[in-house]
């Protein structure tokens, strides 16, 4: 079961980086190697576009945030380029769905990890469920959610795109439903990065794919034991 | 540019104090008496030459009526409705255009500040320098006015002809009209007029007439009187316009909520930052547990 992969002679790269580049899942040297090159150049994808399609739409929502308009050139340049962006989000969630479907699906363990008690303990630290996998119950539901967050904002925005052609009720469920979906969708992104501060060693696994160790042993023991061959609990 | 000489009132997607000046105007308004209109489209003609908008193919929509609906190039169009009544057939011609609501619903949905305007004599303009033609102000408005100019990206809507108001001048359409059926002054004395007429109608066997001038936005810039006022729909008016409803959920609603649900989000996780710090691997791992 253990995936260990000697490490590759690459001259002065990092040999688990390296081995990064390609394949996933597999402890190189002292590194677990988390994300492949494709994953996290898929994910940076969603995230950038997501963060300026959020600097360019903050500010048609509220005057409060006119002054990010700026930042592109005026709110009309965040008219027509918001939807673009908001085009290549979409675009990217549509790629992350492909590769993540299969890994994402819940199961009975996750849907207890999102149980209010779990929960709670989790944001407490004190959570120490050693069946967690390579991803966890809120891991997965951020995925399902950052989907389905994802199809409401595509839909709704297409609408605003083009409302002159479109009928009064359709105008309106796509303004409100625009609203909402982001809302929540940056609520949930908020927490997405916070954990990735908050847990230290998260971030860098989507920047050079790799974590230590015992970083994969605290936060995602079946998977640092699948990967190692290490089975102690 | 917003007009010279004109206070502005209310600015959208603006905080408060947009207010300027101290000089209190009155309000005006338009008059149009529908009974009296004959439908010459003199009205359609003068607007378009006044705001110099481009000539555009029209459309045969089996009646006299111009167009099938407002365009950008097109601000004012007389809407031929025919009605079959007891006793025979009505010609009900409307003048559509703006109202010039008193609470605009554009106004209240546009995004970008300052691109609507309401100067204090009540008159709602779209300020092309500021508008970002997103179309919102379309959603917004209970009668489906404004409209996306492909041409300049930009919402374009009747000024009343704001530009001759603040001059002294009658609007275009009022100027040309042949029958009188269109009059222009202060609110107060279009309501009064208005209200003449529609007595006059009611001795005269129009039981139902009354003058449009709907509360529900607060009143509008235009009062109409309409033969059969029981019935504005035969003339394409709403019955009781209001400002939609998806303009209060999200201003009113989804905006405050949302900012506060994010401020508390953020302030939320600094505080547990502090409380549960960093969650870190133990040095080394205890026993019996991760």
């Amino acid at each position: 079961m253990a995936q260990v992969v000697t490490p590759p002679n690459v001259g002065h790269a990092d040999p688990a980086i390296a081995v990064a580049r390609t394949t996933e899942d597999v402890l190189v040297g002292e590194r677990i190697v988390r994300h492949t090159y494709a994953s996290r150049v898929m994910h940076w994808l969603v995230g950038g576009s997501f963060i300026l399609s959020l600097l360019t739409g903050l500010p048609i929502w509220t005057p409060i945030f006119g002054w990010m308009a700026y930042l592109f050139g005026g709110l009309q340049v965040c008219r027509w380029l918001h939807p673009f962006l908001g085009v290549v989000f979409s675009a990217g969630l549509l790629w992350m769905a492909a590769s993540w479907w299969s890994q994402m699906s819940m199961t009975a363990k996750d849907r207890e990890w999102l149980s209010p008690g779990y929960f709670a303990k989790y944001l407490r630290f004190e959570a120490t469920d050693p069946d967690t996998g390579k991803y966890n119950g809120g891991q997965k539901a951020l995925f399902w959610f950052a989907l389905l967050g994802g199809l409401a904002l595509f839909l709704s925005g297409l609408v605003l795109w083009f409302p002159s052609d479109l009928s009064q009720p359709l105008r309106e469920i796509a303004w409100v439903l625009h609203d909402a979906a982001f809302i929540a969708f940056f609520l949930m992104i908020i927490g997405h990065v916070y954990l990735a501060i908050v847990e230290p060693g998260t971030f860098e696994s989507m920047i050079d794919g790799t974590v230590s160790k015992a970083w994969a042993r605290l936060h995602h023991p079946r998977w640092y034991r699948d990967v190692t061959g290490d089975q102690r609990k | 540019m917003p007009i010279q000489g004109l206070e502005i009132l209310q600015s959208s997607a603006s905080l408060r104090g947009q207010e300027t000046g101290i000089r209190q105007l009155p309000k005006v308004s338009k008059y149009i008496d529908t009974t009296t209109c004959i439908g010459c489209k003199a009205c359609e003609v003068a607007c378009k030459e006044w705001n110099d908008l481009k000539t555009i193919p029209t459309v045969q929509t089996g009646s006299y009526q111009t167009l099938p609906t407002l365009n950008a190039e097109f601000w004012n169009l007389i809407r031929f409705n025919e009605q079959e009544f007891e006793g025979g057939l009505a010609w009900l011609m409307r003048k559509d255009q703006c109202m010039h609501c008193a609470d605009p619903g554009c106004l209240k949905a546009c995004p970008a500040p300052g691109a609507i305007v309401q100067y204090a004599n009540g008159i709602v303009d779209v300020n092309p320098e500021n508008c970002i033609g997103c179309g919102l102000c379309e959603t917004g408005c209970p009668f489906d006015v404004p409209r996306f100019h492909a041409g300049t990206g930009k919402m374009a809507k009747c000024t009343l002809c704001v530009d001759r108001v603040e001059s002294g001048l009658e609007p275009a359409c009022v100027k040309s009209c042949p029958t009188g059926c269109l009059h222009f002054g202060t609110k107060e004395d279009m309501v009064t007029l208005g209200v003449a007429r529609v007595k006059q109608l009611q001795a005269t066997g129009y039981a139902n007439a009354a003058l449009y001038d709907p509360p529900g936005v607060g009143g509008t810039g235009v009062v109409t009187v309409l033969a059969h006022g029981d019935k504005p729909e035969l003339y394409g008016l709403p019955r009781d316009p209001h400002i939609p409803v998806a303009v209060t959920v999200s201003k009113r609603i989804l905006k405050p909520l949302g900012l506060l649900a994010i401020g508390a989000t953020i302030v939320g996780l600094f505080g547990h930052f502090m409380k549960v710090g960093p969650k870190r691997p133990h040095a080394a791992p205890p026993a019996g547990g991760v």
